[in-house]
């Protein structure tokens, strides 16, 4: 397991946990945290014990964005920064790492800003029962974007606008991104949330790591493409499994009512 | 309020542009002259540097209901123009439409049928007084509905919006109904409309002109694009504003605790 300054990288049964852990900076992304998640997803999707990963922050916030008082005092972090986004080389959420395992991201207070990152590029979302989320960049003349462009194409997209536009003036209430559909869940009390993220990826780590993974690359896939060549390019994933050994033992574990015994390449 | 146009009410109020339909004896529907005038409208508004956010409404019990299909029977021209233009994909009614910049907040004071549906689906956010409904007629009187529902499908879970195209005058939509499935954020009293559209309008206005502008470009564009362009496309736009001065303006006022000094577009 690789050592980290910015998080902490954790395995509880077959779910990996990945948790931000600047907590006295509501968990801003600074240059070093920017590197260690690159290293963090590669690693939790590498190993083969985990099935799941739950991705989550320390302290009263989740995360808040990238770390503006780092880019204000170090030229090299801004330039590195500026860099990645003109060039669109991203490394930080699972979906830039190309991370076909399950991920569920648990939001544990604010998320703020940058922090949709995290929240578009997850598979499955919930939250504490105090989780805020609102977006102030426009309001420190700053450009909105990637994060909202990804949650747009997830949720009803009038409430992104007003988030987006809105800035800091207003936040949004866990119970509205819920009925919104933009998470799946409330956790209450909030000191449960972990608990039950790690329940929830129990449950998921029961499936097929191969099926899931390659229903995975179709969705997220879908979201490219025009719908009927999303669809063909879904058949594609799908033919892929075929003649796996998930396949046979999927509907035999089933009839013989006992835990499937997956194949992990 | 500026008087030189006949279908519409234009004027400012600070910082929010105001653009109100005013033929309320006629659902306030698009006759040639409105369609005329909200070119023209949506135009002044976008290139007042004193505006900030514009807030689109109706006057009377109607917020649109569409073309005035006797009207612009009489008026053979317009109705020309107007064909040609709706077989081009050349229409110049709603803010989308019209290119406008600024952000647009919709204010559905009541029924909107048919063609008003363009006024909700290209605004960027939309508010609804509780007794506002929404239906899309066409199908009824053997016309086909396409740009104002495709726009809306984007935005908003698909099936509301096919079945409200497929049950056409047959049913409506409450503004209840309507703030669930997201394509509104917030419903009021019918006669707190205008103050709550204020209200919000008055938040945007705090934030930075230029960085609403790249940002609404940037969510808007992803609509034409699959994912990973979308978001490619999205980083030039945040980008485009490195350097300008409401970058530094706003993190500075943010810390002084006072109010930004944008600078307009």
């Amino acid at each position: 397991m690789g050592s980290y300054e910015t998080l902490k990288v954790e395995r509880h049964g077959p779910v990996g946990w990945l948790i931000f852990d600047r907590p006295d900076q509501l968990n801003a992304m600074n240059s070093t945290m920017r590197d260690e998640l690159a290293d963090a997803w590669l690693e939790l999707d590498g190993d083969p014990e985990v099935r799941a990963i739950v991705h989550t922050g320390e302290g009263r916030a989740f995360q808040t964005g990238v770390d503006v008082a780092e880019l204000a005092s170090d030229g090299l972090g801004m330039e590195r920064y500026r860099q990645s986004v003109e060039a669109w080389d991203l490394h930080f959420t699972s979906w830039h790492q190309e991370v076909w395992k399950p991920v569920i991201t648990a939001v544990n207070g604010i998320c703020a800003g940058g922090a949709f990152h995290w929240v578009a590029d997850a598979d499955i979302v919930i939250a504490s029962s105090d989780a805020q989320f609102f977006d102030p960049h426009v309001s420190v003349g700053q450009v909105t974007s990637i994060e909202m462009i990804t949650l747009l194409r997830k949720m009803p997209v009038e409430a992104v606008m007003r988030m987006a536009l809105v800035g800091i003036h207003e936040r949004m209430p866990v119970e509205r991104a819920y009925e919104l559909g933009m998470l799946s869940q409330i956790v209450d009390p909030p000191e449960k949330l972990r608990e039950t993220a790690q329940e929830l990826g129990e449950t998921i780590a029961k499936n097929s790591p191969a099926a899931m993974a390659a229903s995975k690359r179709a969705l997220w896939g879908a979201l490219e493409l025009g719908l009927t060549d999303a669809c063909r390019a879904g058949a594609q994933e799908l033919t892929s499994m075929w003649g796996h050994p998930d396949q046979e033992e999927g509907p035999r574990a089933f009839a013989e009512k006992r835990l499937a015994d997956w194949t992990v390449s | 309020m500026t008087s030189d146009y006949e279908s519409l009410r234009v004027g400012r109020d600070g910082h929010v542009g105001w653009l109100v339909f005013d033929r309320p004896d006629a659902g306030n529907a698009m006759d040639a002259t409105m369609l005329a005038e909200l070119e023209r409208a949506w135009s002044e508004l976008d290139a007042d540097p004193e505006v900030r956010v514009i807030v689109n409404t109706g006057e009377g019990a109607a917020f649109q209901t569409g073309l005035d299909v006797v009207q612009l029977a009489r008026d053979r021209d317009a109705l020309r123009e107007q064909s040609r233009r709706t077989r081009d994909a050349e229409l110049e009614l709603s803010a989308w439409q019209c290119g406008v910049r600024k952000p647009v907040v919709a204010a559905v004071n009541g029924v909107c049928a048919g063609g008003g549906l363009h006024f909700v689906a290209d605004a960027d956010i939309v508010i609804a007084a509780s007794d506002a409904t929404f239906l899309d007629p066409h199908v009824s009187i053997g016309q086909v509905t396409a740009y104002e529902a495709i726009a809306l499908a984007r935005k908003s879970p698909m099936e509301a919006v096919v079945r409200m195209a497929l049950t056409g005058s047959h049913e409506r939509v409450t503004a209840e109904r309507a703030y669930r499935l997201g394509i509104v954020s917030e419903v009021v009293e019918p006669d707190r409309l205008r103050d709550a559209a204020a209200e919000v309008a008055g938040k945007i206005a705090r934030n930075s002109p230029a960085a609403m502008e790249a940002s609404k470009r940037a969510l808007w564009g992803a609509l034409e694009l699959g994912l990973t362009d979308a978001c490619r496309a999205g980083a030039q736009d945040l980008v485009s504003v490195w350097g300008h001065p409401d970058q530094t303006e706003g993190p500075l006022a943010f810390t002084e605790r006072r109010e930004p000094q944008w600078e307009e577009i």
